[in-house]
C-alpha cells in the first residue's frame, strides 16, 4: 500500500467531508507513492521521532503538528538552513514520507486530543467530545492540589499555573494545544496547551490574575502544547489499525522538550 | 535624572489641590506656573516625543477620564489589578501599560469573530464581574490607563533590550549597540538560567530547551514574542536565546531538533510580560525627561506563574 492510499483510507473513515483546502493536512516531505512498511503516529515529527520511527521500520510518519517549525510548513526561507537540509536528507535517504493530520483530527467526533488528554488527567469526557469540550465537574479540591495531581498523572516538568493555589475549584474547562479555551463564568479552571500570554483574543493569564486579586476562585493550568495533545496520537494509532489491518502502526511518543 | 525643585513644587501644588477635590483652584494656581497637566496633555507630549502615527490600535486610552489632572505616572508591562492598586497607593494616576488592560488585544471592546486556536471570540462582556470591578477601581481612584506598546517597542534606542540586559546585569557585555547580542562570562546553561531566575525574581514561568550542561557565552535577548523566522535567522550565532515567548509547536521544536542534531544551544523563554517589565522601567526613566512636572514610577507586573509541587 502506498502512503497516498493510506491517506485515502483516512479520508474515507474520518466521518466528514474532506476539506482539500486545509494547508495543514497535506504531505510535507517524501514520496506519497512510496510503499508503506509501517506507520508512526506522533505529536511533533522531530528529528528524534524520525530516527525512532526509522529504527522501528515505520517509514510513514503521521504527526499532528508541522515538520518545519512553522504552522504552514512554509519552507521558502529554509532552503539554505542546515537543519532543514539535515531533516530532509534523513527523510529522503530513508525513503520516509510525512503526512500531517491536524484540522480533520480536531473536527472528528471524538477529537482524540481532547478525549485522551482528559482521560490522562482523570476526567471522563463524553464519547463524542469535540475540540470545544464542555465544563466537566470534579470533586471539589484546591487549585494547588489539582495542579499537583495533573503534574503527577502527566509527568510534566514545566507545568505553569496562575491563580491562588488555595482557591476551591471543581469546574474544569479543557482545550488542546493552542485551542486553550477562554475562561467563562461557568468554569473555575482553564486547562490548555499554550496560549499567547497577552495581547491575544482573550488573555486568560491577566484575567485570572485579576480574578484572584478580587478573591474569586479561578485558575489557569498550562500543560505545554505537545503534552496537551500527544495522548491523542496514541488513540489515533488505535483508530488507524481498525481500517488498516495489515501494516504495523505504532505511536511514537516524545519527551517533553522543557527542563 | 532628578527633578528640579521648581517642578517638585508645581507637582505638590497640583497634586494637593486635586486631592482636596478643588480642581478649579488647582487650575488657577497651576495656570500661574505652567497650567494643569491633564492626562491628555501628558500623552500628547509623549506622542510628540516618540513621533509616528498614533491613529491606529493598539496604543491609546483604555479607561478613565483623560481630562483628569495628572498627579504622577506609573509605567508597567501589564496593568493588572494589583499593579493598578500599587499605582493608586503611590498617587500615580496615569498608568502607561505595554500590554492590554481588559484581557486581549481588543482591550474590552465588544466581542468580535475569533478563530479557533485563539481562545474564542475577542473582546469581553462588559457585565463580566472582573471587567466591572476593574473599571470601578479605575474610576473610583481617578486613574487613567493608556496603552503604550507599538510606539515604545519601535523606539530606535531599543529600550526593551537595554532594560532587560540592565536587569540581568549584562549591559557591559553588549557586543554592538545596535544589536541584542551579549558576550557574558562563560557559565553552564543551567547556571545561567539560575542567574536569570534570581536577577529577574522569577517564580514559575521560565522554561528551557537544550543541553543544560552546555557552556553559554553569546546570548541573544529577544523581549516580547519571537517568530520562527527570527529564530531560524539568529539561533545558530548564539549559545542561548532568551526570549519572552515563542509558539511552542514552532520555535521550541526547532530548538529540540537543533539539540538532537548535536548543536549545544539553549532556548529560554522567560514569559512575555516578565521580558517587558525592565523595558517599561526605562520608560519611567525616559518620562522624567519628557513630562518633568510629575513623578514617574515603574511598577513591575511580575511573573504570573507558579509550579505545583
Amino acid at each position: 500500500m502506498t502512503a497516498r492510499e493510506i491517506v485515502d483510507l483516512i479520508k474515507k473513515n474520518a466521518g466528514m467531508p474532506w476539506n482539500d483546502r486545509s494547508t495543514r493536512d497535506t504531505f510535507k516531505a517524501g514520496n506519497p507513492d512510496a510503499q508503506v512498511k509501517g506507520i508512526a503516529t506522533t505529536m511533533m515529527v522531530t528529528l528524534d521521532v524520525l530516527r525512532k520511527a526509522n529504527a522501528a521500520g515505520l517509514n510513514m510518519v503521521l504527526p499532528h503538528e508541522g515538520t518545519f517549525w512553522n504552522d504552514r510548513d512554509d519552507t521558502k526561507d529554509l532552503t539554505d538552513n542546515p537543519l532543514y537540509k539535515l531533516k530532509m536528507d534523513f527523510i529522503e535517504k530513508n525513503n520516509m514520507v510525512i503526512w500531517r493530520d491536524h484540522d480533520h483530527m480536531h473536527a472528528m467526533k471524538p477529537d482524540f486530543t481532547v478525549l485522551a488528554t482528559l482521560r490522562e488527567i482523570g476526567i471522563k469526557a463524553d464519547a463524542d467530545v469535540g475540540i470545544r469540550a464542555p465544563v466537566y465537574t470534579i470533586p471539589e479540591t484546591t487549585l494547588g492540589e489539582f495542579a499537583s495531581r495533573v503534574k503527577q498523572m502527566t509527568g510534566i516538568r514545566a507545568l505553569r499555573c496562575v491563580g491562588d493555589p488555595n482557591a476551591k475549584v471543581s469546574r474544569i474547562l479543557f482545550g488542546p494545544g493552542y485551542a486553550t479555551q477562554r475562561m467563562t463564568p461557568e468554569a473555575d479552571v482553564v486547562i490548555g496547551g499554550e496560549q499567547q500570554e497577552a495581547d491575544g483574543a482573550f488573555d486568560n493569564v491577566e484575567y485570572v490574575m485579576d480574578a484572584a486579586s478580587l478573591g474569586m476562585a479561578k485558575g489557569v493550568i498550562m500543560l505545554g502544547h505537545a503534552v496537551s495533545e500527544q495522548s491523542g496520537m496514541e488513540d489515533m494509532a488505535k483508530w488507524l489499525s481498525r481500517f488498516i489491518p495489515d501494516i504495523p502502526i505504532q505511536f511514537v511518543p516524545q519527551e517533553e522538550p522543557f527542563w | 535624572m532628578n527633578q528640579s525643585d521648581i517642578s517638585r513644587r508645581q507637582f505638590a501644588l497640583i497634586a494637593g489641590a486635586a486631592i482636596a477635590g478643588a480642581a478649579p483652584l488647582a487650575r488657577a494656581q497651576a495656570n500661574a506656573q505652567v497650567g494643569p497637566l491633564t492626562a491628555e496633555d501628558a500623552i500628547a507630549r509623549i506622542q510628540t516625543a516618540l513621533g509616528g502615527d498614533w491613529s491606529a490600535a493598539p496604543d491609546g486610552f483604555k479607561a478613565g477620564d483623560r481630562t483628569h489632572v495628572v498627579q504622577g505616572i506609573a509605567t508597567t508591562a501589564m496593568a493588572t489589578l494589583d499593579v493598578l492598586k500599587q499605582a493608586a497607593t503611590a498617587g500615580a494616576n496615569l498608568v502607561l501599560t505595554c500590554e492590554p488592560t481588559f484581557y486581549g488585544r481588543a482591550d474590552g471592546q465588544a466581542p468580535a469573530a475569533g478563530g479557533r486556536g485563539r481562545g474564542g471570540p475577542g473582546g469581553v462582556d462588559p457585565n463580566d464581574p472582573v471587567v466591572k470591578a476593574k473599571h470601578e477601581f479605575i474610576e473610583n481612584n481617578g486613574l487613567v490607563v493608556f496603552r503604550l506598546h507599538d510606539h515604545w517597542i519601535a523606539r530606535k534606542e531599543s529600550d526593551m533590550v537595554t532594560g532587560l540586559a540592565d536587569s540581568l546585569g549584562w549591559l557591559k557585555y553588549r557586543v554592538r549597540n545596535d544589536d541584542a547580542l551579549f558576550d557574558i562570562p562563560a557559565a553552564s546553561a543551567e547556571d545561567t538560567v539560575a542567574q536569570i531566575r534570581a536577577k529577574l525574581n522569577l517564580r514559575g514561568g521560565l522554561r528551557a530547551v537544550g543541553d543544560r550542561k552546555a557552556t553559554v557565552r553569546r546570548v541573544l535577548l529577544f523581549p516580547g514574542s519571537m517568530t520562527p523566522a527570527s529564530m531560524w535567522k539568529r539561533y545558530s550565532e548564539t549559545d542561548m536565546i532568551v526570549a519572552g515567548e515563542v509558539r511552542e509547536w514552532e520555535n521550541t521544536f526547532y530548538a529540540a531538533d537543533i539539540a538532537t542534531a548535536g548543536e549545544k544551544r539553549t532556548l529560554i523563554t522567560i514569559g512575555r510580560v516578565v521580558s517587558q517589565d525592565p523595558g517599561m522601567r526605562l520608560c519611567a526613566d525616559w518620562l522624567k525627561t519628557v513630562v518633568k512636572e510629575v513623578p514617574a514610577k515603574w511598577i513591575g507586573a511580575g511573573d504570573p506563574y507558579w509550579r505545583p509541587v
